[in-house]
């Protein structure tokens, strides 16, 4: 019931503020987002971190819902799925309070939506029916297509129907796969057409069962779909246009949150659904992500518009994140898990800032903007701080999981566990995968990559000789037309905001600041949380690599040759 | 497993409508082209008239009635379709046993035909088919 | 006999509801002539009631299929009974969406007449008025389409069918005072007769192959002997004719036009009522020939053989249509959606990218027609699955058009009533009439197949009977249409939503009917129903797919099936 509440909550204010006044809405949604925080804080200290590979928190019986369809409303979460719903509802006040001056045309609309979009996200994470999963997946879009079109910049229809069409498509074609995975599942059960279930647990020990060919094409569906929510190289084209014209809590949100949807769904149903299909091709996988990283990196280095920089900059560190994830080993999915968090926390906080000058000068161009320290020093040390965390400083917490990630990718190889690594004492067969220390040393180029474009934008923007945007004309690039201009003096307007960061500002960037420095000095408690689902996944990999399954399909499959011993 | 039939067998039955639609084709063609060739051709003012019989045309063919003249023609209709009907059914009706179960719906049938009869008369009545001013 | 009878209850309920109203249409007294409308829905309520209480059912202990047999000792008397349990939803169905489209229907005709009549400048003139055969036809419509679904013989199927037509051509030419209702009309009625006689030579070509005109007759000579070539080529006559019935590919080039010449709810009612006595001819048809052929190939599906793909059989051997049939709908229902959402992406007239829409769904619903029934279950069972996606269309579609006729704009040069047409003419709706534009908004994304709306719902079970049937690359077809679909939707879901009302749109007014916005208002209510809690709909559906694949013998006791249980277990609560 607890799970429920911190879906229900949200929705019910949504609702609640569509019909309030105009005054009110911000009030409300405040305390719509700000009551499933101080619950979730409440579920944490209930949830039993010591099983995080168990489903807990469900309501005892799965109610029964559209029953010829053997759809069943039920909730549940591991420490996944739990740290990324904390995740959300910390995003969640932040994200209002981040809306305050920003949003001044239709407020009632807006925060009726952010709350609809926040239940969405949450609900997401809680699934443990995967039709339950799949319509907040999808439901997800409308509030954010709505919050692209009506309060992004100039280019926002484009972009909104951009990301609307790109992640439908996908998710669409990912449909097909999880229903034939549930068709299959049906099958498996004596030949008949017995039950017809969606329930998560069920499909999960269905599916493995899976030839690999049909695994093959149930990955690539469920690629298709969940790729481009990530997203991974080829199919990331929407993501920069999406960020860049959102309002900043859009950004933040779909940056913090929704990006991880698709990495989320990767580990919970990619990675257990088809193992032999990930096995074999986690090489081809990791492949793009590879160019992703090198590809979004080098795109950020010639961006001029910061907003697009870092939207690039996620494509890049998404590509960690799947990186580490199909090295198929405790140490990348880890570090994959722990890079979701993380990325939300720094890259959100990195939109948050950039939105805090787009109010004050309406610009992001960085032709317009230099040596901000000088006039905004407490902004400045935000957005070096927020930096290094996302470079990948050590003590900062990019660094822990970027790490991960690489050292999950170098392990993940046959060549480990013999030769040198073998008279160092590390056991063959520990870490299967297909991967290997080439991997980790192209990918590790893309960090020194990631150093020099954001040190190069940090370098511009906060340091150096003071620039500012002169004037408003429609000339300017990066210009936001529905922002309302405030005076001709361009250089001393800022929006009617004071030239550096508002209480309220500082107090949206601290809770972040905070993590970011916990999670870097000391990520150990998160770690532990995570061994237990981590190893669990991992595990079923190593059992199926050991003991490959009898059957002529199988036998076949080259991938569980390889990997037996 | 169910098999197809062949082609051959399954057509055999038409031989005999082929052929006679064969034959309706050549006749069709056979008489335009004998009258084509035997045929006196002699033109004139007379051979363009519509009536060769000497009769002088008045007017043009394309006149109007008027609207009243459909209506009657539905209305006739109406009643035409009813005998058509009706006559089978009052052939057959003495066939069956008397007082049966079966002779009563076969009664109730029809009653409820003349019932809508009776709705189309009253909806051509209300309607003004039978004011003639 | 009387057992035969009450499988038309319902049609003679609506009939005399027609005789009715017929003669009160034509009252001089205002009072009177306004009843019509009502004694329409009450004879709509009728019917629906009969249907759920009379129909005899296939499985009850007084099977009235059981005793009664031809004199030639082939088939029962009664039903067909192939699809038998199809029958009393696909009745109960017309009845429900039909009050609603009878709501958006209001003031259709005679506006401009009851207007001068009312301002005492003209009398009452019998000949003049139309509401009497409006609402006539519309209920001789529903008729038809009720019969359409009892059918048992395909001489009764090709009148039904036409009585389901012949008044939608005139209600088309008589729904605005516009020459473009006459065109569209001309258009329509061409088309329809060219469809017909289609049809009609294809149900000859049926009897001409097995010698019999019974649908359960046919069915039991298909299963014994085999379709030969004569009667396939007569099947697959029916199903092009029917293609135009359903607006599906090669016969769809109507659909535009006419749904553009005719006001909002009479395209409203085109693309549900015909498009319902389509698909129900179709099932009745394609379900005769069987989906126990085998022959099952092509393409991707071949990929998996002997990859636990082996498919659950029927006892006739295989388990997809004969292949030529299937790969006929195959091409017409890709076809179908393909050229139905790509077009629809062009289009400026919103009531021209519903009809495009309309054409695509057909297409979505050919998916389960070419599936059938793989199990018994909703999930599995392409009749089931049909049979949902209508009333989740009609619901959906209906209201979509409800708030188009709920819409108008000031009189044009001519005197004549504009219809909201434009994009234009919807922006900012949610803003100015919040309920309609709300109900665009909900029907759209409903139509779009948005989760958790009940389009969505709709087309799950379609998915999943194309993946069962191993119909793999039709679903993908399906589900890449679905997404081009999304970009027409969106734009008809979130122009009233977001954007702001221009200048040009001040002339866009509410329409004096209160009826039409009550269907528009009525209709977002049911999608949002049963989008939470369809359930019930669904096992109702799933009930009537039950597919008897072996047509009876003799007069023996029912079911006739091949399965132990005839009903699926799961249906059962």
């Amino acid at each position: 019931m607890l799970l429920a509440a911190l879906i229900l909550i949200p929705l019910l204010f949504g609702v609640l503020i569509a019909f309030a006044p105009d005054g009110r809405a911000r009030t409300l949604a405040g305390l719509g987002t700000t009551l499933p925080l101080l619950l979730g804080a409440y579920v944490a200290t209930t949830f039993d971190w010591t099983t995080g590979e168990r489903m807990q928190l469900g309501p005892m019986e799965p109610a029964a819902w559209m029953k010829p369809l053997g759809i069943t409303l039920s909730l549940g979460v591991d420490s996944v799925a739990l740290l990324l719903v904390l995740l959300t509802l910390l995003l969640g006040p932040i994200c209002v309070a981040a809306s305050a001056t920003a949003i001044t045309t239709r407020v009632r609309t807006y925060y009726a939506w952010l709350l609809v979009l926040q239940a969405a996200m949450t609900g997401v994470f809680c699934a443990r029916d995967l039709i339950v999963f799949y319509i907040c997946f999808e439901f997800t879009l409308i509030p954010m297509f709505v919050l692209i079109s009506l309060w992004g910049s100039t280019n926002r229809k484009k972009a909104a129907i951009k990301f609307f069409l790109f992640t439908f498509t996908g998710s669409v074609i990912a449909l097909a796969g999880l229903v034939y995975v549930a068709w299959y599942a049906t099958t498996t059960s004596g030949g008949k057409f017995a039950g017809w279930t969606f329930d998560i647990g069920v499909l999960e020990s269905a599916a493995r069962t899976m030839s690999a060919k049909q695994q093959a094409f149930v990955l690539l569906a469920l690629m298709a779909g969940f790729a481009v929510k990530v997203p991974l190289f080829p199919v990331h084209t929407w993501l920069p246009l999406a960020h860049t014209e959102a309002p900043t809590a859009g950004s933040v949100i779909l940056a913090g949150v929704l990006l991880k949807l698709g990495t989320y769904a990767l580990y919970r149903f990619v990675l257990p659904f088809v193992p032999l299909a990930v096995v074999e091709y986690a090489p081809l996988i990791a492949l793009l992500s590879i160019v992703g990283i090198l590809y979004g990196g080098l795109v950020c280095w010639v961006q001029t518009d910061v907003k697009k920089l870092v939207a690039y900059s996620s494509v890049a560190h998404l590509g960690f994140c799947i990186l580490g994830m199909f090295a198929l080993n405790n140490t990348g999915l880890t570090g994959s898990i722990l890079y979701m968090i993380n990325h939300g926390l720094s890259t959100g906080a990195l939109f948050l800032l950039i939105g805090m000058v787009y109010e004050r000068h309406h610009t992001r161009s960085m032709k317009e903007l230099g040596g901000l320290a000088k006039r905004m020093p407490v902004w400045a040390t935000f957005m070096v701080f927020f930096v290094m965390a996302s470079v990948g400083l050590p003590g900062l917490n990019g660094f822990v999981s970027e790490f991960l990630c690489l050292l999950g990718a170098f392990q993940a190889s046959s060549a480990w566990g013999s030769g040198v690594w073998h008279s160092l004492g590390v056991q063959k067969g520990a870490t299967p995968g297909d991967l290997g220390p080439w991997f980790a040393a192209v990918a590790g180029t893309g960090m020194i990559v990631a150093a020099m474009y954001l040190l190069i934008m940090v370098g511009r923007v906060v340091w150096g000789k003071l620039v500012l945007p002169h004037g408003h004309g429609a000339d300017n690039h990066g210009h936001g037309h529905d922002v309302p201009a405030a005076d001709s003096h361009a250089t001393e307007s800022t929006g009617g905001l004071p030239p550096d960061l508002t209480k309220r500002e500082i107090l949206t960037l601290l809770p972040l600041a905070a993590l970011c420095l916990a999670l870097g000095l000391y990520p150990k408690p998160v770690l532990m949380a995570l061994q237990g689902p981590v190893s669990r996944t991992v595990s079923m990999y190593d059992e199926m690599l050991r003991n490959p399954r009898p059957g002529p399909a199988v036998e076949k499959s080259a991938a569980a040759e390889r990997g037996a011993p | 497993m169910i098999e197809s039939f062949t082609l051959a067998s399954d057509l055999s039955g038409y031989l005999p409508i082929s052929l006679i639609v064969l034959m309706a084709i050549a006749f069709g063609i056979g008489n335009v082209v004998i009258s084509q060739m035997l045929g006196p051709r002699r033109a004139g003012a007379v051979k363009g008239q519509s009536y060769e019989s000497g009769m002088n045309a008045v007017g043009t063919a394309r006149k109007r009635f008027n609207v009243r003249f459909y209506l009657i023609a539905m209305v006739f209709l109406v009643f035409d379709i009813e005998i058509i009907f009706l006559y089978p059914w009052a052939t057959t009706f003495p066939n069956l046993a008397p007082q049966s179960d079966e002779s009563l719906l076969w009664l109730l049938r029809i009653l409820f035909f003349l019932f809508t009869t009776v709705v189309a008369y009253v909806y051509g009545f209300r309607k003004g088919v039978f004011k003639f001013d | 006999m009387s057992g035969r009878l009450a499988f038309l209850y319902p049609e003679i309920a609506l009939f005399v509801a027609t005789c009715v109203v017929m003669v009160l249409g034509l009252s001089r007294t205002l009072k009177a002539r306004k009843a019509s409308a009502w004694v329409a829905g009450l004879g709509l309520v009728a019917a629906g009631v009969l249907a759920m209480a009379s129909t005899p059912r296939m499985g009850q202990a007084s099977c009235p299929i059981s005793g009664f047999v031809y004199h030639d000792g082939l088939t029962p008397a009664m039903g067909q009974v192939v699809l038998a349990e199809m029958v009393p939803y696909v009745k109960v169905m017309i009845a429900g969406i039909g009050l609603l489209l009878l709501l958006t229907m209001a003031g259709t005709v005679d506006r401009e007449d009851e207007a001068r009549i009312a301002a005492g400048q003209a009398v009452f003139d019998p000949l003049r008025s139309n509401r009497a055969e409006f609402y006539a036809f519309v209920l001789f419509s529903l008729t038809g389409l009720m019969l359409t679904a009892s059918a048992d013989d395909l001489i009764w199927l090709f009148l039904a069918l036409e009585l389901t037509s012949l008044p939608t051509y005139i209600m088309v030419a008589i729904s605005t005072a516009r020459n473009r209702s006459r065109e569209a009309a001309v258009k329509y009625f061409f088309l329809g007769a060219l469809g017909a006689a289609i049809f009609l030579y294809g149900f000859a070509l049926m009897y001409g192959g097995t010698g019999h005109t019974n649908l359960n007759a046919i069915a039991q000579h298909f299963r014994e002997h085999g379709v030969s070539t004569l009667s396939m080529a007569g099947v697959l006559l029916a199903v092009f004719g029917l293609c135009f019935k359903i607006a599906a590919v090669p016969m769809h080039f109507y659909t535009p036009d006419v749904y553009e010449g005719a006001a909002p709810q009479v395209s409203g009612f085109l693309a549900f009522v015909p498009k319902t006595a389509g698909f129900v001819a179709l099932l009745l048809i394609v379900g005769a020939v069987g989906w126990e052929y085998a022959g099952h190939s092509a393409g991707v599906t071949s990929l998996f053989a002997g990859d636990g793909m082996e498919p659950v059989k029927h006892a006739a051997g295989g388990r997809q249509l004969p292949e030529l049939l299937r790969l006929t709908l195959w091409v017409i229902a890709a076809l179908t959606m393909t050229v139905g959402n790509v077009l629809a992406l062009l289009q400026s007239s919103v009531k021209r990218v519903l009809a495009y829409s309309s054409i695509a769904h057909s297409g979505y619903m050919l998916v389960g027609l070419i599936a059938g029934p793989v199990g018994s279950t909703f999930t599995t069972n392409g009749v089931s699955a049909i049979l949902f996606y209508l009333a989740a269309y009609g619901v959906m579609n209906t209201g979509a058009f409800a708030v188009l006729a709920a819409l108008e704009r000031g009189r044009d040069a001519e005197g004549h009533v504009g219809e909201a047409e434009s994009f234009d003419d919807l922006r900012g709706l949610c803003a100015s009439r919040p309920m309609l534009g709300w109900v665009l908004v909900v029907c759209s994304l409903s139509l779009l197949g948005l989760p958790p709306l009940l389009g969505f719902f709709g087309k799950l079970p379609l998915f999943s009977v194309g993946i069962a049937a191993g119909e793999i690359p039709l679903v993908i077809v399906l589900g890449l249409n679905s997404a081009i679909a999304a970009y027409y939707y969106l734009r008809l879901a979130f122009t009233p939503l977001l954007d702001a009302k221009d200048e040009g749109s001040a002339a866009i007014q509410a329409a004096p009917f209160k009826g039409r916005a009550v269907a528009a208002a009525l209709s977002a209510a049911g999608v949002l129903v049963l989008s939470l809690a369809g359930g019930w709909l669904m096992t109702k559906a799933a009930h009537a797919g039950a597919y008897y694949p072996s047509a009876p013998v003799k007069a023996e006791s029912a079911p006739i099936s091949d399965e132990p249980a005839p009903l699926p277990n799961d249906v059962h609560e």
